[in-house]
């Protein structure tokens, strides 16, 4: 067992295990703090894949602004509501056997799938060709994130004003 | 690691994100499991792009982190929104488009 | 002979002229009297033409002109126009001189009328005088067929001409029912035919049979059906029960349609067709059966019967039988002997009957008597006409009577021809009761019961002969019946056959018989008439009830065609309807149960989505 493989399962439980307490946990606090963990370990398997900016923009991105926004959203909520929120869940059966089917369905598409087992050598520096190509082959799409970037701003603008 | 394997872990992570969607009460529950959801795709992306080679799937990735971002800003700020008029956090309630 | 075929086309056209102009210029119609003169002369014109194709037409050849019509693939479907020999010519006349006589008089008749239904009337009597000529005419089965239902029509319009009277109005329907039950089955018997042989004319028929072909045999089926048109229209049993009931109309009307012309179109189809009959002689011998079954029927009817009209319906009837008894027999030229003479003289008959009723007001014969002085002319011509009509010696219907009898024993229809002698019996006696009671012996006294009828007519008190417009077709009918009567004494016919010589003796005496027996009876009033009727009693009530064919008909009517009406309209509502109820009902349950799915709750349609992927991902892969 090498390190990358120990360090891959490893990774895979912790994620795994966090995202069945983040659906199954009844407190939702707690759920966001697996969610939190779910997060740093999907940056973790990111460099295991060898890809540092991607582990870089989930920590900064993910695992900082969203479980943040999350938080507070659950503080306000709470506050309105008055007590802790408790999570009971609905329809467990049917939502597992669907999950349960899909799952199913995944694993024997990737099994009959002709896939490459192993991976081909890092060549050149991943970052740099992440950055080149956002500007040049796929810039159309960077400039329209942006806008959707600004429109986010003003829908948030708007749901933040006072009611007059 | 194989590729499979990455895929498998990224199918199941998928899946439980689904199941914490269908099943769970709370709005911001559902918001959590759709992050899950989210989640999974991005790692499917980044493993594709690392075994064949190709810079496109990383890009797609930092694209839908970003879109997923804005998204549950916003989703998050329409849920205090419905909290503060209908004073309810269960999505349950939330059925004014029931036929 | 060119000429001959030309003058028989005016001779149809001419009322048909007639016709078109009143139907379409509604002012002229409307103005009653010019619209009847109008008939009048047309009707006129008509009948010299009718003669002047008479005396045109070569005997043994005919004269055909043919017009085509519906054309198919290689050929025509079928023609119309007309075919015209010495036969045809001669109904032709006849069909002409009675429509003028009586279009003459009933301007005098229905001199009452307002304007607007005399023209209506006259529109009508020249659309059948056009109808009845074209049957006479017709080359084919087509336009036969087709005039035959036109003469049903008029007959239905004529019959009910006073139509807010009820009893009018569902005699001219039960007329059309009873008769369109025979036109079906005729119709059936055409098509069955030209499916057989490929044509509906006549001639070529004509020349199939001559011609000995294979293709004619076996046709008892389609004869069959073609006498099942006839027997409707020319009142056979058990179809006879419209006519009687047909006295509804006006007189006139009854003088032409159902004495002289309509009713002997079954007659004159028979004859017309008597080369296809002889080759299916079973269907003959029940034709002659059922002719003179018929005949003794009626003529058991007309003994009780108290309206003037309704005897000489049934005697038309009974007459009707004897002319389709001779067909049956084999003899059909002797059938259409009768036909003649017997248009001609039942036509002054009713006319005369019309006369009387005009005058006194009523049809009940217990409510005139002792007319004979007070209207003598309409006596002389009534009388003569009776004595045409009991086969009398010298007077019209003696010779074509006799030469029936002989038919039907030359045939070998032994028992029709008992009937029909014992039918010659009760045919003087019922002809000379009516004239004993309403001509002769005491008039019924002013005021009895029988007596409101005064307010149509002039009431018994002010009886008298009728105006000249009336009288002068009488006249003319009765010196042509004497005419025929003595001519054809003098010029004995050749006759097809050798009758028996005891025939005529048997046949006067019959006559004679009869005429004693209702002088016995009604003139010297030596033998009681309830003692008689007390001794048939049986027969007699049945008579009296019609033998219950009436009820008879009408309960098929309402049990069988109302009934089956019924389960038909049930299984239109509750099965046809309801089939597509239920299923507008299941629509809505449907809609219903399915709308449960909008729950309004967005995790169910999460729910929905990932099935909907689910399905598609197998979908997809399977089966590699």
């Amino acid at each position: 067992m090498s390190l990358e493989s120990i360090a891959f399962w490893g990774l895979a439980v912790v994620l795994l295990a966090g995202a069945l307490a983040v659906v199954l946990t009844r407190n939702l606090f707690h759920s966001v703090l697996y969610l939190a963990l779910v997060l740093t370990a999907t940056a973790g398997l990111f460099l295991s894949l060898d890809a540092e900016f991607l582990a870089a923009i989930q920590l900064l991105l993910y695992a900082g602004g969203v479980v943040t926004i999350a938080v507070f959203a659950i503080v306000v909520t709470e506050r309105l509501v008055g007590d802790r929120i408790t999570q009971t869940s609905r329809q467990i059966f049917t939502g597992f056997v669907i999950s349960g089917a899909l799952l199913v369905a995944l694993l024997v598409v990737f099994r009959r799938a002709p896939l490459t087992i192993s991976r081909p050598a890092v060549t050149g520096d991943l970052t740099r060709a992440i950055g080149q190509s956002l500007l040049t082959t796929y810039v159309l799409p960077f400039e329209l994130l942006g806008v959707l970037f600004l429109a986010a701003l003003l829908g948030a603008l708007y749901f933040a004003r006072p009611d007059d | 690691m194989t590729l499979q394997a990455y895929l498998t872990i990224a199918a199941l992570l998928f899946c439980i994100g689904l199941f914490g969607v269908i099943t769970r009460r709370n709005t911001i529950g559902i918001l959590l499991g759709i992050e899950l959801m989210l989640n999974a795709v991005n790692i499917n992306l980044v493993a594709f792009a690392r075994y064949l080679a190709d810079v496109s799937g990383m890009v797609f990735t930092v694209f839908t982190i970003c879109i997923t971002v804005a998204e549950v800003a916003l989703g998050l700020a329409l849920v205090i929104l419905i909290f503060r008029i209908r004073r309810t956090a269960v999505a349950d309630h939330l059925d004014l488009l029931r036929g | 002979m060119a000429a001959s075929g030309i003058f028989a086309l005016w001779a149809w056209l001419a009322p048909a002229l007639a016709f078109l102009l009143l139907s379409l210029i509604v002012p002229l119609r409307r103005s009653g009297r010019p619209a009847a003169w109008l008939s009048i002369v047309l009707a006129g014109g008509a009948l010299v033409s009718a003669v002047a194709a008479w005396y045109a037409t070569v005997p043994g050849m005919a004269r055909r002109m043919l017009w085509e019509w519906i054309p198919v693939e290689d050929g025509v479907l079928t023609s119309v126009g007309i075919l015209a020999d010495t036969d045809a010519t001669r109904m032709l006349i006849l069909v002409a001189l009675v429509s003028f006589l009586v279009q003459v008089y009933s301007l005098g008749y229905l001199a009452d009328e307002p304007p607007p239904s005399l023209g209506r009337y006259y529109t009508y009597q020249s659309l059948f005088a056009f109808s009845m000529m074209g049957l006479v005419l017709a080359p084919n089965f087509v336009q036969l067929f087709i005039c035959w239902e036109l003469v049903g029509l008029c007959s239905y319009l004529l019959i009910g001409y006073w139509y807010p009277r009820p009893e009018a109005a569902r005699a001219a329907v039960k007329a059309f029912w009873v008769t369109k039950a025979g036109d079906v089955a005729f119709l059936v018997g055409i098509v069955m035919l030209w499916s057989r042989t490929g044509t509906f004319d006549f001639s070529e028929l004509f020349e199939m049979a001559k011609g000995g072909s294979d293709i004619l045999a076996g046709l008892g089926l389609v004869t069959f059906c073609i006498y099942l048109g006839a027997a409707g229209k020319s009142a056979q049993f058990p179809f006879h029960v419209w006519l009687p009931d047909a006295m509804e109309g006006p007189t006139p009307v009854s003088a032409l349609i159902h004495a002289a012309t309509m009713v002997t179109a079954g007659v004159y189809l028979l004859f017309r067709t008597s080369f296809l009959f002889e080759q299916t002689p079973e269907v003959l011998a029940a034709v002659g059966w059922i002719g003179a079954f018929t005949a003794l029927l009626a003529a058991t009817l007309a003994c009780v019967q108290t309206d003037i009209k309704r005897v000489l319906a049934y005697s038309t009837v009974s007459q009707l039988g004897y002319m389709m008894a001779a067909i049956g027999a084999g003899f059909s030229s002797v059938g259409f002997l009768h036909l003649l003479t017997h248009g001609v003289f039942k036509a002054l008959l009713f006319l005369a009957a019309g006369a009387v009723i005009h005058a006194v007001g009523t049809n009940d014969i217990f409510a005139m008597g002792g007319l004979a002085r007070r209207m003598p002319q309409t006596f002389v011509v009534f009388l003569i006409g009776t004595l045409s009509l009991a086969g009398i010696p010298f007077f019209a219907g003696f010779v074509s009577k006799e030469e029936i009898l002989g038919a039907t024993w030359v045939g070998g229809l032994t028992v029709p021809f008992a009937m029909l002698v014992l039918a010659a019996l009760l045919t003087a006696f019922y002809m000379f009761r009516v004239v004993f009671i309403t001509f002769l012996g005491r008039p019924a006294l002013a005021g009895a019961p029988g007596d409101h009828g005064a307010a149509a007519g002039h009431g018994d008190g002010h009886a008298h002969d009728a105006p000249a417009i009336m009288s002068l077709p009488l006249w003319i009918l009765a010196a042509l019946a004497m005419v025929i009567g003595v001519g054809f004494a003098v010029w004995h016919p050749e006759a097809e056959f050798e009758a028996p010589h005891w025939l005529t003796p048997l046949a006067v005496g019959a006559a004679l018989a009869g005429v004693v027996l209702a002088w016995l009876v009604y003139g010297l009033r030596v033998i009681s008439a309830d003692w008689v009727f007390a001794r048939f009693s049986v027969i007699g009530e049945a008579a009296l009830e019609r033998f219950w064919l009436d009820d008879l008909f009408a309960l098929i009517y309402r049990r069988g065609i109302l009934g089956f009406s019924r389960i038909v309209g049930w299984v239109d509502r509750y099965i046809v309807d309801g089939v597509v109820n239920v299923l507008s009902a299941w629509t809505l349950i449907a809609g219903d149960r399915l709308r449960r799915i909008q729950s309004g709750q967005a995790q169910d349609y999460v729910y929905g989505i990932a099935l909907g992927v689910l399905l598609l991902m197998v979908w997809m892969r399977w089966p590699r």
